[in-house]
């Protein structure tokens, strides 16, 4: 096998390649010499563990579909280490805890070097330490539960803003709309309670709106009754539910049926164009905080146009982040010069500036975005347009 | 009020999938776990129905919804006695264990095999009956609730006639109490038990339709919760009686919703289950349970 020896040069324009904008910085020549490119030849393969079958396959597929068109870019463009070719490998989690775990354990021993996977933070979370003990760095394109951060694990991290910032995000648009008591529900997920707590902790230090109610109910049921009853007893002027879609759109439907006379926000695990399908007539006008999406980002139209050549039909909630993940990881492999899981790590945290959909990024200590980058949406006509960017 | 009448409502879905279940048991003593997956696959057949009737003018929906109930109360009334033929009836003379794991089975088969065919994506149901909403005594009341209760009010009340007043009926209550018995006086077993699952079926077929046309959405998990509570409520009422399962379906639906009433919304289940193990623990046959009347 030929040694690299014009690391840097070929680095700068598979980079300059890759990126649709330039806003690389010096960090490119931060590697060791350039010339250690110690694995073997054959493809880099990565692994993308996300929802394949279960309730949110939709979702999966849109994930998979942004990763496959950034390989095939990247492929196009000469690959990464000197044309080697990226690869994916695709396993199935199913939202659920011991499917992930399965998964992760076969993308393991099928040898891949990143992890581009993880949009259920209940079946994320026990992938972290399969892929750590394997030195595998994980670039967390979609699961955004503090919990995967609060192990500090170095592996780790994650390109959609967290439930923290998400919280934000939504005090920040209570106080922005003059709301003064809101009822927080999740569904007792990871992920959904996670929002719940930090947004009522977030909304009692500010002070300037209270907490009607704060409540749980149980995912996969058809009638939610009770807790459109606990609402319509607190009668708050914002719900904001932090589940998924499905149970979202049920609880959108009954709580107008009931008559609720408030606004209602939902969370990003929502943001689907199935929500206000279900939830019919009483969608209209619902709010949610949501990183953005292609249809909100403006620029994205030729990004759009290619997907839906490719893939038939359009991109969705997470297709941005995969994509952007993928790039990222072979960004980063590029840098580290190597397949070594420490060496990517290391250039992981070095990242400054590298042009994603959701801005230049530049990890935190804790390896979370430094700007979360949630905006507003709302549903008009059925769809969810930008409301507000919070700026 | 409130409380009163969404249990109510609530209580009527449990009681319909309930007296499938009490049925079975009642005849065979098997848990039928894929009762609930039956639901599901009534709700789906409707849906295939609808879909391909087209459109359907708003109008019309309620009579649309007649049609389609009971189409979809036939086919999913033929599916349940495919099931028990395939599944059930060889495993007949086989320990009570086996038949058990086999309902799981069949369970698993049906909700996956509806995942495979009609895609994991919950879909939206294409009737939605939204109507006046208007006060009753305290309480809000919409119209397409008060059709759904009376639906599934004569279901009941029909169930009870026939099992009461025909031939079959007094044949499945004599299955009921001695199979052996029944099979010597010049009854045939296999067609009563048939006749049984048909029923059972097509009940839990209603309730997935309406389910389907009332909340909107229908996906291939959905009678999996509702089938435990199902379960649940024909426990409570006594497992293998008729009345006992449908009283069970209301009471349950009440405990629920005093249970989330006093102690919030997310303790719901806790106290629901709570109540359940208290009852069971208290009497384990249920509020008419089998050996008070007589089983079907």
């Amino acid at each position: 096998m030929k040694i690299k020896r014009h690391s840097t040069v070929l680095i700068g324009i598979a980079a300059a390649v890759l990126l649709t904008t330039s806003g690389c910085s010096g960090g490119l020549l931060a590697g060791d010499g350039g010339a250690s490119s110690d694995a073997d030849a054959g493809p880099v393969k990565l692994a993308m563990v996300i929802p394949i079958s279960g309730s949110s396959a939709p979702t999966g597929e849109y994930m998979q579909n942004g990763a496959n068109l950034a390989i095939d870019e990247i492929n196009k463009d000469g690959g990464v280490l000197d044309g080697r070719k990226l690869e994916l490998i695709v396993g199935d989690e199913a939202c659920d805890a011991q499917q992930a775990v399965a998964s992760a354990n076969k993308a393991v021993s099928a040898g891949v070097v990143v992890s581009v996977g993880g949009y259920c933070s209940g079946a994320t979370l026990p992938q972290l330490p399969i892929f750590e003990k394997a030195g595998i760095p994980m670039i967390i394109p979609a699961a955004n539960s503090q919990d995967l951060v609060n192990q500090g694990l170095k592996n780790v991290f994650l390109i959609n803003g967290t439930g923290k910032q998400q919280s934000t995000a939504a005090l920040d648009f209570i106080k922005k709309s003059g709301f003064t008591t809101v009822a927080l529900v999740d569904d007792n997920t990871s992920y959904s309670k996670d929002i719940n707590t930090e947004t009522a902790k977030q909304i009692e230090e500010d002070g300037s709106a209270t907490v009607a109610l704060s409540t749980s109910v149980t995912a996969g049921e058809s009638d939610y009754s009770a807790v459109v009853r606990d609402i319509m007893n607190a009668n708050p002027e914002l719900v904001y539910w932090t589940g998924y879609y499905q149970e979202g759109g049920l609880i959108i439907n009954q709580l107008k049926k009931a008559g609720f006379a408030g606004q209602i926000m939902v969370a990003d695990g929502s943001v689907d164009p199935s929500l206000s399908e279900i939830a019919g007539a009483g969608a209209e006008g619902v709010f949610a905080t949501m990183t953005q999406t292609p249809d909100t980002i403006e620029g994205a139209e030729d990004w759009i146009a290619n997907y839906e050549e490719k893939f038939g039909s359009a991109p969705g909630p997470y297709s941005t982040q995969s994509y952007d993940a993928v790039r990222l990881a072979a960004e980063a492999i590029e840098e580290a010069g190597s397949t070594d899981g420490d060496k990517i790590i290391e250039a992981l945290e070095g990242i400054d500036g590298f042009e994603m959909f959701s801005g230049p990024l530049k990890f935190t200590p804790e390896h979370t975005l430094s700007s979360g980058g949630f905006v507003i949406l709302s549903i008009q006509d059925g769809k969810f347009v930008l409301e507000d960017d919070l700026s | 009020m409130q409380l009163i009448w969404d249990g109510l409502f609530v209580g009527s879905f449990y009681a319909l999938i309930a007296l499938g279940y009490s049925m079975v048991y009642g005849i065979i003593k098997l848990l039928n776990f894929a009762h609930g997956d039956l639901y599901m696959l009534g709700a789906f057949i409707g849906f295939a129905v609808l879909s391909s009737l087209g459109g359907i003018p708003a109008s019309l929906s309620i009579g649309a919804l007649l049609v389609v109930l009971l189409l979809s109360m036939l086919l999913t009334g033929t599916a349940g006695v495919l099931i028990e033929r395939f599944a059930y009836r060889p495993l007949r003379g086989a320990p009570r264990l086996a038949v058990l794991i086999t309902a799981v089975g069949v369970s698993f088969s049906l909700e996956y095999g509806i995942s495979a065919i009609a895609g994991p994506n919950p879909r939206s149901f294409p009737i939605r009956l939204e109507g006046e909403v208007f006060n009753l005594i305290g309480a809000r009341v919409s119209l397409p609730q008060i059709v759904l209760m009376i639906i599934a009010g004569l279901l009941m009340i029909g169930l009870n006639g026939y099992i009461q007043n025909t031939s079959t009926g007094r044949a499945m209550r004599s299955i009921a109490l001695d199979r052996n018995a029944s099979l010597l006086m010049g009854i045939n077993v296999n067609a009563v038990i048939t006749r049984t699952f048909f029923i059972g079926s097509a009940l839990a077929g209603a309730a997935g339709v309406m389910a389907g046309a009332y909340y909107g959405k229908i996906d291939f998990l959905m009678g999996f919760i509702i089938g435990l509570k199902a379960f649940t409520a024909a426990v409570i009422g006594g497992i293998g009686n008729i009345k006992g399962a449908m009283l069970g379906g209301l009471v349950l639906g009440f405990v629920e919703a005093f249970g989330a009433q006093w102690f919030g919304g997310q303790w719901r289940d806790v106290f629901a289950f709570a109540v359940l193990i208290l009852f069971l623990t208290l009497r384990p046959t249920g509020i008419l349970g089998e050996r008070v009347t007589e089983r079907v």
